[in-house]
């Protein structure tokens, strides 16, 4: 415990830099923002940042790219408590009785118990990621090619069990990633693979044209103007302090909320999303007066609010310590820390304790600054969401084409976001989420060479996967989930993750 | 028989498949103690012909395709095709034109926005974006006709 405060204080002498501070305060703005704009998500946020973010090194990039993922997540309440809109998809839960708490002029006691719960469960995340963290990568030094290739295949499991879509339907977008990963040079043997003589594609292709392309493009192509709303039930500011029963109501969802949100961060899958969801069930499930939600419950933003916080916080757990990204968000910052050549995963706290400790220390302060942010400057962000959608979206195309440009100042790559922008777009017209194919895009380079790997090791022998105690333990956890997938598919139960399609669905908006 | 929704998915995805299995034969899959380059592409592919399969084989339980709403579509297509455009003029002209006009032609022909309104907020808002990434930041934009 000593030794985690040590290196604690090592990286709040790197978040107090002036320059660490600048960039953790504009990743705060800059992921508010996004988290306000119904359109932009936090994952089109990061991505159409990161290429900005080459003439950094890595501790202020990825404190900056962070600050966008946990920023958004508060700026996301404020569009739902006030238009119901979400502003980011995992507020869907927000928009029902924040927008209700709203409508009963309550909406600055809304906005401030979303973000005083935001900055909680922040904070406990934060707390809980210190403490989790290094032990976990301590553990992992013991992981050879064989435990690689059984912890990302379960990864993959993982997100196709929670996901909202359906297992093959998951699976089969993380197939199509892993296939594109395999693009461009073979690194073992130096083969051209379906490059078609396009040399551009000689180095594989890039997480930033397809992310932005999916997420960003697609989500635009998806949002015809004419449906979103610039109607915003104004928050009386002057009533921005909750009442005493009020605080009283939202305690225990807020404790409950961080601590939920925490575990299910930990998991791969959509954590965010799911945890705000899972929230909100629970909420409404140990409350004395189950009929109030839908009609302006506290404990109906206080739970899913804080649950969303922590389970951001949550989802860097398997990304330092494992370097195993949970999620497309995960990716990209793994991306971000790959291209600044600090490899996320057990090494990390050891060969660069600066980035490691500076990043979470950053995240205490980052946490800070949003509260602040969020409720002195309502105000501000209302006016942003009363610009035209007609005159946002072409701004954010500029933006997508900038930074997938910048990435290599290769036009090929916007081409290539174009055409993601495009399968972005009837990828959700037949159901599909996109954001497996990201993760299935950012894992095919580790999760082919482990295999390979593993195989040279063992000289062509399977076996190697289920001898090895860590590996075996990891495969029994893959089968138990595709036998629980088995089980809903043959009985056809309406679980939780179909109730949690349809509060997506229903929000109509659809935002990564 | 009713095409559904998956059906159509399902099928796309197949073929997808099928075309590029076809396409890897080149690729050597090599042995497994000595994997070569074609043995991950040619697992994922066949992967994803059997998931595309068991799409195919629920397909009946998804809704009709005839269900799906396209009115977006139109919207889509416009945006997609100035998009193209201004992409394949961005070296050409150069960053300020090519981005001046792909904002222009959203705002004022696919938005239908007032002229006056759509010339002024696409000439701000280009050369903002000039002055913060390429002055401030320091980032080569394209020059093109500047060039």
């Amino acid at each position: 415990m000593e030794a985690t405060l040590d290196s604690l204080a090592l990286g709040f002498s790197v978040a107090f830099r002036p320059d660490v501070l600048f960039y953790a305060f504009l990743g705060c703005l800059v992921g508010t923002l996004v988290g306000v704009l119904p359109g932009i998500g936090p994952l089109a946020g990061i991505s159409i940042l990161l290429p900005m973010t080459f003439g950094l090194d890595a501790t202020k990039a990825i404190v900056m790219l962070a600050g966008i993922y946990y920023g958004s997540q508060y700026g996301g309440s404020t569009t739902s408590i006030l238009m119901r809109i979400p502003g980011e998809a995992a507020s869907v839960m927000t928009c029902i009785d924040g927008y209700a708490m709203a409508k009963r002029g309550r909406a600055g006691a809304a906005l401030t118990i979303a973000a005083v719960g935001s900055f909680v469960a922040g904070t406990m995340g934060v707390i809980l990621l210190t403490v989790v963290a290094p032990p976990i990568a301590k553990f992992a030094l013991a992981f050879g090619p064989p435990e690689y290739t059984a912890l990302l295949v379960l990864g993959l499991l993982f997100l196709a069990y929670m996901s909202s879509t359906g297992l093959p339907r998951t699976l089969l977008m993380a197939a199509l990633g892993l296939l594109l990963g395999c693009i461009g040079i073979d690194v073992m043997t130096g083969h051209f693979r379906y490059s078609f003589d396009i040399k551009e594609l000689g180095d594989g292709i890039g997480i930033v044209p397809v992310a932005v392309g999916l997420f960003g493009l697609g989500e635009i192509l998806s949002t015809p103007s004419n449906r979103v709303t610039e109607k915003v039930v104004p928050p009386r500011l002057a009533e921005l302090l909750p009442t005493r029963t009020e605080w009283r109501q939202s305690v225990l969802p807020i404790a409950r909320g961080s601590v939920l949100g925490f575990l299910i961060g930990i998991v791969p899958g959509s954590a965010h999303i799911i945890a705000s969801f899972l929230s909100y069930a629970l909420e409404k499930w140990v409350s004395k007066t189950p009929e109030e939600f839908g009609k302006g419950a506290v404990a109906g933003v206080a739970g899913p609010e804080s649950a969303n916080n922590s389970a951001s916080t949550g989802a860097f757990v398997p990304m330092l310590a494992l370097g195993l990204p949970t999620g497309p968000v995960t990716a990209v910052l793994m991306a971000a820390l790959l291209i600044h050549g600090v490899p996320p995963g057990p090494m990390l706290v050891n060969e660069h304790p600066q980035v490691f400790w500076g990043f979470i220390a950053s995240m205490y302060v980052g946490n800070l600054m949003l509260l602040a942010l969020n409720l002195p400057l309502v105000g501000v962000f209302v006016t942003v969401l009363r610009i035209p959608y007609a005159y946002l979206y072409p701004l954010i195309i500029m933006f997508c084409i900038i930074g997938v440009y910048e990435v290599n100042h290769s036009i090929v790559d916007v081409w290539i976001m174009l055409i993601m922008g495009v399968l972005g777009y009837l990828l959700r017209k037949f159901d599909f989420d996109p954001a497996p194919l990201v993760l299935g895009l950012v894992i095919a380079p580790i999760f082919e060479l482990s295999l390979r790997q593993s195989l040279i090791m063992s000289n062509g022998n399977w076996l190697i996967f289920v001898e090895r105690p860590i590996a075996q333990a990891l495969l029994v956890v893959c089968v138990l989930l595709l036998g629980l997938s088995a089980l809903s598919l043959v009985l056809k139960r309406r679980d939780w993750r179909a109730k949690l399609a349809q509060a997506e669905a229903g929000d109509g908006t659809g935002r990564d | 028989m009713q095409l559904r929704r998956d059906h159509v998915a399902g099928t796309v995805m197949l073929l997808a498949g099928v075309l590029v299995l076809a396409a890897s034969t080149d690729l050597p899959f090599g042995t497994l103690a000595s994997p070569g380059a074609g043995m991950l592409p040619t697992v994922v592919i066949v992967l994803m012909i059997a998931f595309a399969v068991l799409l195919l084989l629920a397909a009946g339980a998804s809704p009709p395709i005839a269900a799906t709403d396209w009115t977006d579509a139109t919207h889509a297509v416009r945006v997609v095709a100035v998009t193209a455009a201004a992409v394949a003029f961005y070296i050409p002209l150069g960053f300020i034109a090519s981005i001046a006009l792909l904002l222009f032609v959203l705002t004022f022909v696919v938005e239908r926005k007032p002229f006056f309104n759509a010339l002024a907020y696409s000439g701000g808002a280009t050369l903002l974006a000039y002055l913060v990434f390429g002055t401030l930041l320091n980032a080569p934009l394209p020059r093109g006709l500047w060039h």
